[in-house]
Formats: C-alpha cells, structure tokens, sequence
C-alpha cells in the first residue's frame, strides 16, 4: 500500500493543517437539511480534500457514492451513478454522503448536461453532497457556485508537513535527519501528498537516508506558466515536446487554445508558417466542436495535438529573436466591448419587433441604408 | 426631431386586400379569413415577395384591434433552438383565443433557420395544439422545412414581382413623400433591388436623404455607400501582405459589428475575382474558401476559421 494511502487521515481531527476549512465544514454538515447547499472544496492539489471526506465517512461510519469527474462527464451518467440513490437508503451503513470529485473536469458547458444534473441533484437529494475542485472559480462552475457554500483549502502550512513527515519516519523506523525532512516539505509547496511520495521514493530500500540522496528526487514541475508554454510550442522543433509542454498548465485547452491563436503573428513571419499554423488549428477547431456535439472527449486529444504539436511545426526554422507574447485579443476584446454590443443587440430586438423580420436582416437590409440617418 | 420612419415599415400593406400581386395567394387567404378557419399554412418565396405581409395582413383582417394579442411573431433565425419551441411557442399556444375567433396565429418567420431537433419538436406542438393554435411558417426554400411538416401544411408560393409590379409601388410612395424621380432613375432601383420590395423602399428612401429629385446617379450612389466595403479593404490589406492588419480588421467585423461570418465569407468568394492576382491562384483561393465555408457548416468557430482562411490569402500576397 502506498504510504499516501496508509497514512491517509482515520479519523477528521487527523486531517492536517485545515483547521479552519474543518470547522467550516462539520458547521455545515451539522446544518445540513434536503435541499440546502452542497459544499464545495476548494484548494490546490494534495491539501486534504479527498482525505477530509474519506475520513468522515470512516468515524462516522458512512457510505461514500464517489463520482470521479474523469470516468463519468455526460448528464446522463452522472443521473445513473447519482441519481438513482439520492433516494434511497443504505444498506449496511448508516447514512451516505455523495461526492464528486474533481469537478472543474467534469464540468462543460451547460449546454453538455453536467453542471445541470448536478444542480438538479443538489436539489433533490435526501443527503449531503461535497464537490471538490482546484478553482472554484472557473467560468464553468458559475451556475453552479449558487448552490455550493464554499470551503477553501489552503496550502499546507511548511511544519505541518514536516510534523507529518516525522510521524511516518517513526512509524516505518526510518532514520532522517530534520534537515532532510525540511527539504522535501520546502520542495513540495504545502503538497502534502507529493512530500509523502517524495518521502516514501527515496526510503525505497533503506532504513536511511541522507541529503544526498535528495538529487535523485526529480524536480516536480509546478504549475507552468503561459508564456513558458509558448515559448516551448513557438520554439520546439520536436512535435512531443510541444505536445507535452501544456500539461503541467493550469488552463483549459479552450483558452490555451486562445493563446496560441492569438501569438502565431508575433513569433512567425513567413507566410507559408503563418498559413500552416492556422490550418492547424482551423483542424483542432473543428475536433473541438466534434467533442462538443457529442459530449466525446475521446476527440480531446486530437484538439490538442493540433494546436500544440501542429503549431509548432509549421515553422522552417526556429526565430532566434525574443518575443512578447501577448494576451489574447479575443478575450479582452470581447470584455471590452461587452456592454456595447449589449446595448446594440437590444437596439436590434427593438428594431426587429417594429419592422417584423429577425435582427440578421435588420443589419443587412436596413442598417447600411440608414446609418447614416440614424 | 420628426419621428425617423421605416419606408419598407410605412408602406406595408395592412389588409390582404392591398398586398401586390400575389392575387393567387391572396384569394384564398381571404376565403379563409371569411370562413374563420385557417389551416396550417407555410408561405415560401423570395425575399421582399409578400411572405411576412401577408401573414400579418391576415392577423388584421382576422382579428381586427384585437391582433397583437392573438399573434406571436417570432424569428427563427434569432430564435433556432429547440428551446424556443419547447417554452415560448408551447406555452403560447396552449392558451385560448381572445374574442370571436376560435385560435391563435403563431407566426413563425425565417423557419429555414430552425434546426432539424426544433423542426422535429414543432411538429408534435403543431397537432397537440390544434384547437387552440395556427401556424404560419414563413421561408425562402420549402425544401428547407421537413417532410412531416410540410404534409401538414397548405404551401403557398410567392412570385417574383413583376417590374410593373415595382414601378407601381416606387410610384405610390415618390406620391406620398413629394418627391420626384426621373425614369431611369426608377429603373435603377428595379434593376439594383431585384425584385425585393423592401430593398425597393430601402434604396428609395437612402436615396431621398442625398437628394429629393431622384435620379439614376442618385440611386447607385445610394447603393455604393449602403454596400460594405469592410471585406473588401480586409482583403487587399492582406494581399498587401500585412496580415496582421487584416487580422485586425476581421475581429472588428465579426466581435464589434457583429457580422456573421457566412455573409463575410460570401463577400469574400465575390471578391476574389477582384484581386489582383494571377488567374490559376483565384481558383486555388476559391477552393480553400469553399473548404473553410464548409468547416464553419460543420460547426467550426467563426473567427479562428476565418482566421484560418486569411492566413491563405496571405499565401498568395506580395509579401511571397
């Protein structure tokens, strides 16, 4: 077993280093009634969320309904798995808690079903649901945030990793001085699963170890940055790199996608690049709308091959020049202009009620007659 | 300030009586107006024919004050969804009839936008609702609308008008508005409007804001300055071999103007022929415009495909 899994919280007051996001949470469940909020868990990577849920349904003797976001996305398995339960009771244990993990994942756009039965199960259920997810902010989770009281996961504070760190180095009898210990828990951020299989890896065969053996630890790649990533895509001539290159991102495909589009013109500059690398991505476009309409991730990695790899092979030779990528046009454009083209779309219905035909044909039959007039 | 009025608005015919010749659509309208009883009707024809007139014409011979309440207008291509049917039009439809006439009129404008789903969901609304509500579908293309659909239908085609059919209309109005407008003038307008009345009244009345006395160099004059030129300055800066501008210019068209990138693409497969490029590169350049039309058919987004298509003409500029 995994020591990540063997030391994973028995009990909620064993959960590390949350004390706040605990006592918000056990406020809630003590409240909660059919009908009220779900909690939603909020927090970066490796800070107790999974661990916090698990450990409550151990002490409290619960049945867990788990729902990972990366099995089942469509409203339709969602409803299976969940939906068909919300109603009734357990059979061995005495009450049920769901969960859905990860669900900045599992999220698309309304219109692909998820968000929505997971509303309609927060409503309907007979028992509490906890989501969790990395950002709770992200765009997809809006209509959803209405119905979840949000509970947030700090990072690990640095000696609470290292307190942990030495409880499991008793416990396996392993010798390690303080120092080393220090290391791993400044390396892992307030990753408290990562320090844990960073412990567990170099412990692998011995009884011992020392700061040297530290080097053999390879470097975790933390959150990439945008620009960093396309530098890599923009530079590369290797189509696995580039591919690659996005993964350690915290950004969706969708935007990274906005990213690429958008910095094409500021590394290339001959023109059959430019021409190739937007046929490039004209194909990811449409692999990104067939995922769309058939609610098939499958296509997913088509997308992204498209765009990262294709891109980045659609130059002759590196640009040995410094570039200033920019941010996408079509994002800040579209923020800008946002009340404007409010306001001139209600014109338009105005208009389209008076005159009788749709607002497509008011802007081509009528508006170039009389702008001017207007 | 007078009131700004909408000449294409003004001069539309309130009665079936008044609608221009379309006399075999509108003899029978009137018999079913008579009788009370409407059958589900879809009107089919060329823009600027009659269509929407006639529907509205007969919500006023029908119901007479009591028309608005009776009717609900609305545009399919504003309006495509399924959504649209499953709420808006169920809803109104299943709802009783004010006054003496027994049902309500949906009148259901540019169908050939709705989707097939929304096509397949209006056509269980059309016979649960029977007692309560008619349908008048309105479309360029019949063949646009679904089988089931048009079997429950009675298909009423709209002619071309006839150029005496225009000259009457042109007539009536310069009388109204106290203008004048010389004859070649009103060929003019026959000649630019096609055949579609409300362009007719449109051009008639851009023209009468640069001049009262109409004449032919008035008419085209109005004509050139209604036409876009957005397209076609995108693509010879482009050609020019600046793409980065024409970029530019594409994003104001399609996320500030909000034009839709069918009739951008359509402008730029006309304006092909307009470059100044050798002819074996046009064909080429027709091509990929029909294979990036296609891709935004097949659902592709708007702006990364047209992108996409610029980054082709680009191929073919100075610059290489």
């Amino acid at each position: 077993m995994p020591w990540t899994e063997k030391y994973t919280p028995q009990r909620i007051a064993e959960v590390v280093g949350q004390k706040k996001a605990v006592d918000q949470f056990l406020t809630w469940l003590k409240s909660w009634k059919p009908g009220k909020k779900a909690a939603l868990f909020h927090g970066p990577a490796g800070t107790g969320k999974t661990a916090l849920v698990e450990a409550l349904g151990k002490e409290k003797n619960l049945e867990i309904i788990e729902l990972n976001a990366s099995d089942y996305r469509s409203a339709s398995q969602i409803k299976e798995v969940i939906g068909q339960s919300t109603k009734q009771k357990s059979l061995f244990k005495k009450g049920k808690i769901f969960f859905i993990d990860e669900i900045d994942g599992l999220a698309g756009k309304e219109d692909r079903g998820g968000v929505g039965e997971i509303i309609k199960i927060i409503k309907e259920s007979q028992y509490p649901i906890i989501l969790t997810a990395n950002n709770p902010w992200n765009v997809k989770l809006r209509s959803l945030r209405a119905y979840c009281q949000l509970i947030q996961f700090g990072k690990v504070f640095y000696w609470d990793v290292i307190k942990k760190l030495q409880y499991i180095c008793e416990n396996e009898k392993i010798k390690c001085d303080k120092e080393i210990l220090k290391q791993i828990a400044k390396r892992s951020e307030g990753d408290l699963r990562s320090a844990i299989n960073d412990l567990e890896t170099l412990t692998r065969d011995k009884k011992e170890i020392t700061l040297k053996d530290l080097d053999s630890l390879g470097n975790r790649e933390r959150e990439m940055n945008i620009f960093d990533v396309l530098k890599i895509i923009f530079k590369t001539k290797t189509a696995i790199s580039a591919k690659l290159s996005i993964q350690n991102l915290d950004k969706d495909p969708d935007e990274i996608f906005l990213w690429i589009e958008q910095n094409i013109i500021n590394e290339y500059e001959k023109p059959e690049e430019i021409a190739k690398a937007y046929e490039m991505l004209s194909r990811a476009d449409l692999f990104k709308n067939r995922i769309k309409i058939r609610q098939d991730w499958k296509f997913e990695k088509y997308m992204i091959d498209l765009m990262t790899a294709g891109v980045a092979l659609s130059k002759k030779e590196m640009y040995r020049k410094f570039s200033r990528y920019q941010y996408p046009d079509r994002i800040s454009f579209l923020g800008r202009t946002k009340a404007k083209r409010a306001e001139d779309k209600e014109k338009l219905i105005e208009l389209s009620k008076k005159l009788h035909c749709s607002t497509k044909k008011i802007r081509e039959e009528f508006l170039p007659f009389f702008n001017e007039l207007l | 300030m007078p009131e700004f009025e909408v000449w294409a608005e003004k001069y539309r015919p309130k009665s079936l009586k008044d609608v221009i010749n379309q006399k075999h659509v509108t003899e029978r309208l009137e018999a079913f107006v008579k009788d009370k009883n409407i059958p589900h009707c879809l009107f089919a024809g060329s823009a600027g024919t009659g269509k929407t007139t006639c529907a509205l014409s007969m919500a006023h011979d029908l119901y007479g004050g009591q028309w608005r309440a009776n009717i609900l207008e609305t545009n399919a291509s504003d309006e495509r969804g399924i959504d649209v049917i499953r709420h808006k039009i169920k809803d109104f439809s299943r709802m009783k009839a004010i006054g003496n006439v027994p049902y309500k009129l949906v009148i259901l404008d540019e169908a050939d936008a709705l989707t097939r789903d929304a096509q397949q969901a209006l056509r269980r609304t059309m016979e649960n609702f029977t007692r309560t509500t008619r349908f008048i579908l309105i479309c360029n293309y019949s063949s646009k609308i679904i089988d089931p659909i048009q079997s429950r239908c009675s298909i009423f085609r709209f002619r071309s008008l006839s150029e005496k059919d225009q000259e009457k209309f042109i007539e009536r109005i310069v009388k109204e508005e106290k203008l004048k407008i010389s004859s070649d003038g009103i060929k003019a307008l026959i000649t630019l409007a096609e055949g579609d009345l409300r362009r007719v009244a449109n051009l008639l009345q851009a023209s009468s804001s640069l001049k009262k006395n109409i004449t032919e160099d008035v008419v085209y004059e109005a004509a050139s300055r209604a036409k876009p030129k957005d397209v076609e300055e995108m693509l010879k800066i482009v050609m020019k071999g600046s793409f980065k501008d024409a970029r530019k210019k594409l994003h104001e068209m399609l996320l500030i103007q909000g034009l839709s990138a069918e009739d951008i693409i359509k402008e730029i497969h006309q304006q092909i022929y307009n470059l100044e490029i050798p002819e074996e590169d046009k064909i080429k350049l027709i091509d990929k415009t029909g294979e990036y039309d296609f891709r935004i058919s097949e659902g592709g987004s708007n702006l990364i495909q047209l992108e996409s298509l610029l980054a082709q003409f680009f191929l073919f500029s100075k610059k290489k």
